[in-house]
């Protein structure tokens, strides 16, 4: 991705989000009483205001990209293997979700022991055997402090219940 | 309330072993942190937020001005040692601090960095003191279209210099003000993009959003490139720092200082920017100019006096105004704010003794950052050697927890995931955060009194202008946007006609 890549592609994209929020996601999402006579205090006053202002950002990006001369440098550093890169980031994806599936379930404990482990794993660790020492004491640890020291009522799902 | 019995206040409040404990840890977490390559002194006091929760109010604060501190100067560790810096205001130290590594005299070299830190972080503490009272009087006559453009103009100047350019930050901001619009309308209660989600009404979890955007992205990076950040720290060397060599660069750190408590008292600089003036301003003046770059102990003490510099006077503009001046005040901003205090010109009257404690608390510090320095630097190997790829798991867990821990939900970690893709994609496509995460906390700030202007003047626009005090930062802001327009114009100029050679 070239420097003139990256303005245009953020241009195209603020044109297209500000154009979403102005025609569907400000009229839908965005509720004013009908009684609001005038439009500078109505609560969709805002909101139009960013949209319109996100949309002339995107102008500006769009137009100095096309100024841009290309010069085929990339801006960010390429990973030495870009499909591992990519499979890893979709692992990652899949560990956050199945972390928002777990917590109420599992407990937080349990389930950061086990996204403890299969992050250290995900980025291939040189110290398994740290890692999984580690993945069982840091939540106890963060456990004992939020449960105990600050109060924090810490879910604690059904299968391991903690004093 | 006289001067005395407002610093009498605020010692009855920080006088005890639990505040100078917490400001003694602060220190020593975010000179590890700092240190640490990878993690930043942002991304530690992110993470100690948390901790904060469940103490006093000035204790926590302390804690994480004793992290704010100890990251700015452990940065510069790993910038000596291994040619990485630890946070972005240290980039400036590597210029002769590195090369003084290779030529066996790292110890000097991080010597000369704690002796000129703490140096500057004395002067910024007594700039802050001085300064903050006087602006926080002068604050008190503001009204809302004053703050509404104060506002504005802190924003323009956070957009325009945080990232490679003008438009990059104003869209970064515009998100972080769109993002802010969330939950129901602050005048007439009713719902924006709520999408009929009781977790959302309240708006979107501060917490939430800043660890997801200072934090996970860097979880991200680290699965995206795991063997990034590896590298070879040199021996600290028989040389250590003199006296001789501290007096030889008084006048640089003197000067560094005051460059870092200028720049610092405008929102939206930051640490870096100062460095490097610093160091361009001690290269230009020095009598061994010609050294600089090669390893002169000036240029050394001079850009971490300029990051330095910063330290105290970025709560210039939190404290006196209620506006941040960078990330990590930002985060402060919302350690206050979880303790129900409002940081802002009248906190000087309802909570005086806070003030004069977190005052007195940033006196301490310069010493605490003094004893912590010197150990910090001679025991940096062991930091070096924790493995990464076992931290990183780690800050995840720790995210998780913290994050949780501010309202009880689990919807706030899904809203910090969430951000850290967002996050992610900002550092991909090289849009600064800063703006983001600012633009985020000010926005229903800018938006209330925009508001409430137009319900004083019965929406006469002609209220934004309507004294000195708005003509100023309606200037300032016009200013800021020509100067920075112009010097963007010239970069793509200057990229235009270097192309052709570049080609050739």
């Amino acid at each position: 991705m070239t420097q003139r890549q990256v303005q245009l592609r953020l241009g195209f994209g603020a044109l297209l989000a500000a154009v979403f929020l102005v025609v569907y996601a400000i009229p839908a999402w965005v509720s004013s009483p009908s009684n609001v006579g005038n439009i500078i205090l109505s609560p969709l006053f805002w909101p139009y205001a960013l949209a319109g202002f996100t949309g002339l950002a995107g102008l500006g990006l769009v137009f100095s990209g096309l100024r841009l001369e290309d010069t085929g440098a990339a801006v960010n550093a390429r990973s030495d293997d870009p499909t591992a890169a990519w499979l890893r980031l979709a692992g990652m994806a899949v560990i956050m979700g199945l972390t928002m599936i777990a917590l109420p379930r599992l407990g937080m404990v349990l389930t950061s022991m086990l996204i403890f482990a299969a992050t250290a794993f995900l980025v291939r660790t040189r110290h398994p055997v740290t890692a999984l020492v580690c993945a069982v004491i840091i939540p106890l640890v963060l456990y004992a402090f939020f449960a105990h020291v600050a109060g924090v009522a810490i879910p604690q799902g059904n299968i391991l219940r903690l004093p | 309330m006289s001067f005395l019995d407002s610093i009498a206040a605020g010692l009855s409040l920080v006088g005890n072993i639990e505040s100078f404990l917490a400001l003694f840890m602060g220190v020593a977490i975010g000179v590890i942190g700092g240190a640490i390559p990878g993690m930043s002194a942002t991304m530690a006091v992110a993470l100690t937020l948390p901790f904060t929760f469940a103490m006093q109010p000035i204790t926590g604060i302390l804690l994480l001005l004793g992290v704010y501190k100890g990251g700015i100067f452990g940065g510069s560790i790993p910038a000596i040692l291994i040619k990485t810096p630890g946070t972005p205001a240290s980039s400036a130290t590597i210029l002769d601090g590195y090369p003084m590594a290779e030529k066996g005299e790292a110890g000097r070299a991080l010597g000369m960095a704690l002796w000129a830190s703490c140096t500057a972080d004395v002067i910024s503490n007594l700039s802050l003191i001085l300064f903050a009272g006087w602006l926080a009087s002068f604050a008190l006559s503001f009204g809302p279209p004053e703050f509404f453009t104060l506002i504005l103009f802190s924003l323009t100047i956070i957009a325009g210099v945080s990232g490679e350019s003008l438009l990059r930050g104003a869209l970064s901001a515009l998100l972080g003000l769109l993002l802010a619009t969330i939950g129901l309308d602050l005048v007439y209660g009713t719902n924006r993009f709520t999408f009929g989600d009781p977790n959302m009404m309240g708006g979107l979890n501060f917490i939430a959003v800043l660890i997801g955007l200072f934090a996970i992205p860097e979880i991200l990076a680290m699965v995206w490139h795991p063997t990034a950040h590896v590298g070879t720290a040199r021996s600290l060397g028989k040389n250590w720092v003199s006296f001789a060599d501290y007096r030889r660069s008084f006048k640089s750190i003197v000067r560094g200082s005051f460059i870092g408590v200028f720049l610092g008292s405008i929102p939206g600089i930051g640490a870096a920017p100062s460095a490097f003036l610093s160091y361009s301003e001690a290269r230009r003046t020095s009598k061994n100019k010609e050294n600089f770059g090669k390893g002169e102990v000036e240029g050394v003490a001079a850009s971490e006096a300029g990051n330095n510099g910063v330290a105290g006077a970025t709560l210039i503009p939190l404290l006196a105004l209620g506006v941040p001046g960078d990330v990590i005040t930002a985060i402060i901003i919302g350690a206050f704010m979880i303790h129900g205090l409002q940081p802002g010109p009248m906190m000087f009257i309802l909570n005086v003794d806070i003030i004069y404690g977190l005052f007195i608390g940033l006196i301490v510090s310069s010493v605490f950052l003094f004893l912590i320095g010197t150990v910090a630097i001679r025991g940096f190997k062991y930091v070096a050697d924790i493995p990464k790829r076992i931290l990183i798991p780690a800050v995840l867990v720790l995210c998780i927890y913290g994050v949780f821990a501010v309202n009880n939900n689990i919807f706030d970690v899904g809203v910090m995931f969430v951000m850290g893709w967002v996050g992610f994609m900002m550092v991909r496509y090289h849009i600064p955060a800063a703006p983001f995460l600012i633009a985020f906390i000010l926005g229903p700030l800018l938006e209330d009194n925009f508001r409430q202007s137009m319900l004083m003047s019965g929406s006469d626009p002609s209220i934004l202008v309507r004294g000195p005090i708005t003509w100023f930062f309606w200037a300032m802001t016009l200013l800021t946007i020509v100067a920075i327009v112009r010097a963007g114009v010239r970069a793509v100029k200057g990229t235009s006609a270097l192309s052709p050679k570049v080609k050739d």
